[in-house]
């Protein structure tokens, strides 16, 4: 990460110093992509390159089992874009290493996002306003991201595990759906809950990060969840990557194709990753081929779309052997199995987490614009009773994280 | 003062100030009691020793183990940890509605083997280790819970049980016409779900046992405990939180051990029945499921009338300070029967009749060997687990007659506690006090040897 960072503090003030030279500054830039590129490749991709070249050449080289360091996939992306940006002439070069190297490390989204530029904490790297107001919204954010993750995505995560894993022989259809349903979810609440965190602690030191979910499923087209989903990093490939390339002008499907392919690849060193990103952007080509009939189509028809489309998308996600993968694709149009006994009982017995799942997936904000009044009464009712909503949240994620730990051991004398 | 003065006038800045200022506290006090509380070395609850502080070296640091080690020990000894796991249970509980006679299945995270356990004391760790993959098969996975009585969802492999048959036909090779092999393996709680659906698994632990019984040389005894229990299908075998059989279920094992062994059993009519409530054993601490919290088992001990006993248990190695124990403890819970288990207990009856048994068993046979009182003048309890005595030697030196398998089938089904049982017959007799020497100059030498290594990393 240091050096990451120092590579793109001097590269900027290149960049910015010999503006005139076309030369200089095309050297500043790119020996930053290739060297940045290159450390992620390593560090992240360095099995897997050899994995298939093994695999297409036969040879028998050895995998190096680096370890990935924390946060790698996103300090680079953020180094990268400020060196792109200065070049770009969007913003000035950082002068005090210091407040750069602060950037590039910023903690609370360096491990999971979300992927900040430059520009967006220049201003409040130097001069940061202490405010109540800022540490009490910063408070309620993070025991809210706490409470998605803990309490949302990891009882979700009990049930997925038995699904996806445990009971993945004999699932039904409805199961597997079930199953996969409840993963998406986990996901959701796990990712928004650690980006609701890193936006809550950035707020309680003064900075304001961007924001990176926007209830995404209550998308309308595949398309659209993902300008909903993990949207900091969307909005890096369509800048750097997808308009670079010719956005909406020239070749649109093949700008399209690439770029999901990348965002198949930054997820994860896999080809299932790639798969992924390929099956989505396959959707959002088509989307795009078919729009006036998609625009004939009732709202909820979209919302129906987008959900069976999204959900059926994660199975590539969960699963990385891809023996599995296909069994478990094939398994959700049909399956010879059963429905379990315990299904039902799953049903109920979860129920009312299914409710606030739910409820929390709603853009309540949508529904509710914020000049009508129920949003205004709501807000304030939130705002006097937040105290009690983060004690709540930190009692019950406490009392969940330290029972993670309980093992009890049945064969030991009783 | 000036606080409170502040809270009535409703300055909703000075609120919010307060409420950041609480929430604060709240979230500084905990870990303050953290440092400050004394720790506890065991739960009780989970029957496991909670984690140490991991040792601060550079081997730990580079591959994670210190940090995820500062994670475990700051979990296991967070403030109100028992509270805390008591809250988490009854939070899951209640993330929603309960149906009537519902079916559950939990799904079990497979235990760890953890290096400090006392388990993995009493045994060389490649034992242990097999030894609990053995168990993992069993116990991990999916259990039901049907009207707050958990059972396994495991019912037995045909396929693997023959192993132990051919272990059973080594032992009754060596002991020819010196002493009868039976063999006393119980089902599964599987066998016994009250519902249509799982009958097939009644069927699936019979085959298991059948492939015992079918792979046994002539001459070595089979005990049709699954077909006696059968015959009561409706009584009270199991307990509902735990995995053991109940008195009575082993009573119906010991009906059949006699019918192998050509011997009368004492009708459970003319026993003295004592009864204790409110027992929660191991499969609620597993599942954490309320509705079994809600339902705690009866412990029922069956007292065979009119015989006296003195029992002994002694060290994994050799005879050497014996401790009193008795054959029925009036506890209420599974150590019951013969208080608990042990490496070796010798049981003295005032039977007269010359006979002698060895029962080699895990804890499945601690509600059964209770009942061989009435038949034997004494009785060699073996925990195969636990001991290092050599079996043929005990056996010889005592002249007894006969060598009972008492176990649960997932005993019968594991290669590793096969293989522990087999070495019985191997193992060479050792000196406890050398033993225990050698074990305490390892233990200077390890203690050496890690401050030479943290001098080596410091330098």
């Amino acid at each position: 990460m240091l050096f990451s960072g120092l590579l793109d503090y001097f590269n900027g003030l290149l960049i910015d110093k010999f503006r005139q030279s076309k030369f200089i500054r095309s050297f500043g830039l790119f020996s930053s992509i290739i060297i940045n590129l290159g450390l992620l490749a390593t560090f992240k991709y360095a099995d897997f390159i050899i994995q298939n070249l093994n695999f297409l050449l036969g040879t028998t080289f050895t995998e190096p089992n680096i370890l990935l360091p924390v946060g790698i996939s996103f300090y680079t992306f953020q180094t990268l874009s400020y060196t792109i940006d200065v070049y770009k002439n969007e913003v000035k070069a950082e002068r005090n290493l210091i407040d750069f190297l602060m950037y590039v490390s910023l903690f609370p989204q360096l491990v999971a996002g979300p992927i900040v530029r430059y520009a967006e904490v220049a201003k409040e790297t130097r001069d940061r306003v202490f405010s109540w107001e800022a540490i009490h919204q910063g408070v309620n954010r993070f025991c809210l991201g706490l409470f998605k993750k803990v309490v949302l995505a990891n009882s979700l995560g009990i049930l997925v595990e038995k699904y996806l894993q445990v009971q993945f022989n004999d699932l039904s259809t409805p199961e597997a759906w079930f199953g996969i349903v409840l993963y998406s979810m986990q996901l959701y609440f796990d990712f928004s809950g650690y980006s609701d965190m890193a936006i809550g602690l950035g707020r309680i030191f003064g900075f304001t990060f961007p924001e990176n979910f926007r209830h995404p499923y209550a998308a309308t087209s595949v398309a659209n969840f993902y300008q909903r989903w993990h949207m900091t990093l969307g909005r890096f490939l369509r800048d750097y990557v997808y308009i670079p390339l010719g956005g909406n002008k020239n070749y649109q499907i093949r700008n399209i194709l690439v770029v999901w392919f990348l965002t198949g690849l930054w997820h994860g060193a896999s080809w299932n990753f790639v798969l992924w990103g390929l099956f989505l952007g396959v959707f959002m080509v088509i989307e795009k081929i078919l729009k006036k009939y998609f625009d004939l189509l009732p709202r909820f028809a979209l919302y129906g779309y987008a959900l069976v489309v999204v959900n059926y998308s994660r199975s590539f996600f969960y699963f990385d052997d891809f023996e599995k993968l296909s069994v478990f694709l094939g398994k959700l149009f049909y399956s010879p199995y059963p429905i379990g006994a315990g299904w039902i009982s799953d049903l109920s017995s979860y129920s009312f987490l299914y409710v606030v799942v739910i409820l929390f997936c709603i853009p309540w904000d949508e529904v509710f614009p914020k000049s009508s009044k129920t949003n205004q009464v709501a807000g304030k009712y939130y705002k006097s009773f937040s105290l009690v909503f983060n004690l709540i949240f930190l009692i019950i994620a406490t009392a969940l994280i330290v029972d993670d730990t309980y093992n009890p051991f049945i064969y030991f004398r009783f | 003062m000036i606080l409170i003065i502040h809270l009535f006038t409703f300055d909703f800045d000075m609120v919010r100030k307060i409420e950041i200022v609480i929430l604060f506290v709240c979230l500084i006090s905990l870990p303050s009691l953290f440092i400050f509380l004394e720790k506890e070395e065991i739960s009780i609850s989970e029957k496991r020793v909670l984690a140490t502080f991991p040792d601060f070296t550079w081997e730990n640091y580079i591959s994670g183990k210190l940090t995820k080690g500062i994670n475990i020990y700051i979990n296991d000894h967070f403030p109100f940890r028992d509270y805390a796991v008591r809250f988490t249970e009854t939070f899951r509980y209640n993330l929603g509605f309960r149906l009537q006679n519902e079916q559950k299945i939990i799904v079990v995270e497979r235990p760890k083997i953890e290096e400090n356990s006392d388990l993995s004391g009493n045994l060389d760790s490649a034992d242990a280790k097999n030894y609990l993959e053995g168990i993992d098969e069993a116990y991990s996975g999916s259990m039901l819970i049907l009207d707050g009585k958990v059972y396994t969802q495991n019912a037995g492999n045909p396929a693997v049980s023959p192993y132990f048959s051919k272990m059973l036909n080594l032992y009754a090779d060596s002991l020819q016409g010196k002493a009868r092999v039976f063999s006393c393996v119980a089902p599964l709680s599987s066998a016994f779900i009250p519902l249509p659906e799982y009958e097939h698994y009644n069927k699936r632990n019979e085959e298991t046992l059948l492939a015992i019984k079918a792979n046994l040389n002539p001459g070595v005894y089979f005990a049709d405990i699954l077909g006696e229990m059968n015959q009561h299908y409706n009584e009270y075998l199991w307990y509902g939180s735990d995995h053991h059989w109940t008195g009575l279920g082993a009573y119906y094992g010991y009906v059949a051990f006699c019918k192998a062994a050509g011997i009368t059993p004492v009708p459970l009519s003319s026993m003295e029945k004592k009864v204790k409530s409110g027992f929660l054993g191991s499969l609620y601490e597993l599942t954490r499921d309320q509705s079994v919290r809600d339902r705690p088992d009866l412990v029922e001990t069956y007292i065979p009338p009119g015989i006296e006993t003195q029992a002994v248990r002694y060290n994994p190695y050799d005879f050497k300070y014996p401790q009193k124990t008795r054959v029925f403890c009036n506890s209420a819970n599974y150590s019951t029967f013969i208080c608990g288990d042990a490496p070796l207990i010798k049981i003295t009856t005032n039977v007269k009749n010359g006979k002698k048994v060895a029962v080699v068993k895990n804890s499945m046979g601690n509600a059964f060997v209770v009942y061989l009182i009435s038949h034997y003048e004494e009785i060699y309890v073996v925990d195969f687990r636990y001991s290092k005595h050599n079996l043929l030697t005990i056996m010889k030196d005592a002249q007894v007659n006969d060598l009972v398998f008492a176990m649960g089938m997932y005993g019968a089904m594991s290669r590793g506690t096969i293989s522990l049982i087999r070495s019985l017959a191997y193992n060479i007799n050792q000196d406890y006090d050398e033993v225990l020497k050698r074990e305490r100059e390892q233990e200077i030498l390890d203690s050496i040897n890690s401050i030479q290594d943290s001098l080596i990393v410091e330098n």
